[in-house]
């Protein structure tokens, strides 16, 4: 395999079941450095202080231990919560949700803004508020760069309906700000049964997401050219330093083949008993970096 | 740091109205506030309904209707919520069984599916 020229980041999701109650913000950014990524993912409803307008200390305090770890934010991840109301989002309360994201992942240095995008069908296709508030954006994230990116995530499928409009979208606007994100969920061949996850931690949800078939990893070559930021999500690599439930060795194949360059950055969401995560995030780490030479 | 559990250990203490709890947002993210649905609080088997519990979290004591109703309040996954809960008497010192049934409106999830109901129960002591 030719030398890959993606990045390497890590999402601090990651860290779900260890942020706030064995690991601070610092702990995290402490052990993603330590791993050896360059690039940063953050949720800013999760690890942003007084989100979503964090006091002028706590952005030096970012911004000097970004300098201190040597790290680049990559993609803030948001959400337009859809359901806040009681009743349907208007445009207008939408694209104020956006713009508020877009603004603060720039203050703070983000390239990629992941929208987290309400739904209303039960196969997850996105409330259509998004539309029009997305195009309403475009200017100002032009004017931020700062490239909107929705994600294909599990149970979600790459030949879907919510696809084809994203890339209509992307036709018709011409918009070079306006891209994929690309979580490799998708691509699990089987299903993980997460034990001491943060609901069987915490209590039983009563939400179980719809089944759907495996997706093929050729599905991504039609759409690689959009994809900006990859999620690469994962849920065990075992003692052997395999995976499997996501099969790395095709999709480097393809990311390499392409010339693929953005920031592959880790999205554990395995089993988050404490102290899981740091050494799951180095097992694959370990194997991408074996498997791409 | 908090407890990896919902309810927390710290927190439980009677007050002249009633006993007060602490929750963990037991989610990965914080939560604009009007995404509660309520929660049910039940002590030794006597139930608490969400219309009577009231909220603290980064502001003044609220209703749950006024957390509903807000625009800007929110829940931060790093912040415990401090519930009290009205009871006439108080809670004897010693050990009690809560169960906690809290309840979370998540837009990107199937309506079909929602909400998205988090249940613990916790053998806690009372000190005070």
């Amino acid at each position: 395999m030719t030398t890959p020229h993606f990045s390497y980041g890590v999402s601090l999701y990651s860290y779900t079941g260890e942020y706030g109650v064995t690991m601070t913000l610092d702990d995290c950014v402490d052990d993603v450095a330590d791993l050896g990524a360059t690039g940063l993912e953050i949720l800013g409803e999760a690890h942003v202080e007084d989100y979503p307008h964090p006091p002028a200390r706590w952005v030096d305090e970012w911004f000097a231990r970004l300098e201190r770890y040597q790290l680049q934010p990559t993609c803030f991840g948001s959400w337009v919560d859809t359901r806040r109301f009681g009743r349907p989002m208007t445009i207008d309360e939408a694209t104020r949700q956006l713009e508020t994201d877009i603004r603060l992942a720039a203050t703070l240095g983000f390239r990629f803004l992941r929208p987290k995008l309400g739904v209303v069908t039960f196969d997850l296709e996105p409330d259509p508020v998004w539309e029009p508030a997305t195009e309403r954006v475009l200017d100002l994230a032009v004017d931020k760069d700062v490239i909107i990116c929705p994600e294909i995530h599990w149970p979600s499928v790459i030949r879907s309906k919510t696809v084809d409009d994203y890339l209509a979208f992307i036709e018709r606007t011409g918009s070079d700000h306006f891209a994929l994100l690309m979580d490799t969920g998708v691509f699990q061949q089987q299903m993980h049964l997460r034990d001491g996850g943060v609901q069987s931690r915490l209590g039983s949800g009563s939400a179980g997401p719809p089944q759907v078939p495996v997706v093929p990893v050729a599905d991504l070559a039609d759409v690689l050219d959009h994809v900006v930021h990859i999620q690469a999500k994962f849920y065990e690599i075992d003692d052997d330093l395999v995976d499997h439930y996501i099969p790395w060795p095709e999709i480097l194949d393809l990311l390499v083949a392409r010339d693929w360059s953005g920031n592959l950055s880790s999205e554990y969401e395995g089993d988050y008993a404490v102290g899981r995560t740091s050494d799951q995030l180095r097992r694959q780490h370990a194997l991408i970096r074996s498997l791409t030479g | 740091m908090l407890d990896p559990t919902m309810i927390q250990t710290r927190g439980f203490h009677n007050r002249a109205d009633g006993f007060e709890l602490r929750l963990r947002l037991p989610y990965y993210r914080g939560l604009w506030t009007n995404l509660i649905d309520g929660a049910t609080v039940t002590v030794d088997g006597e139930s608490f309904g969400p219309e009577t519990i009231r909220w603290r979290i980064t502001a003044a004591e609220c209703s749950l209707a006024d957390l509903t109703a807000s625009e800007t309040l929110r829940w931060p996954v790093d912040v415990p919520a401090v519930l009290s809960v009205p009871r006439p008497k108080p809670l004897a010192i010693g050990f009690h069984v809560i169960d906690v049934d809290l309840r979370l409106r998540m837009s990107y999830i199937p309506v079909e599916l929602q909400p998205t109901i988090w249940t613990e129960q916790r053998r806690l002591v009372i000190t005070r």
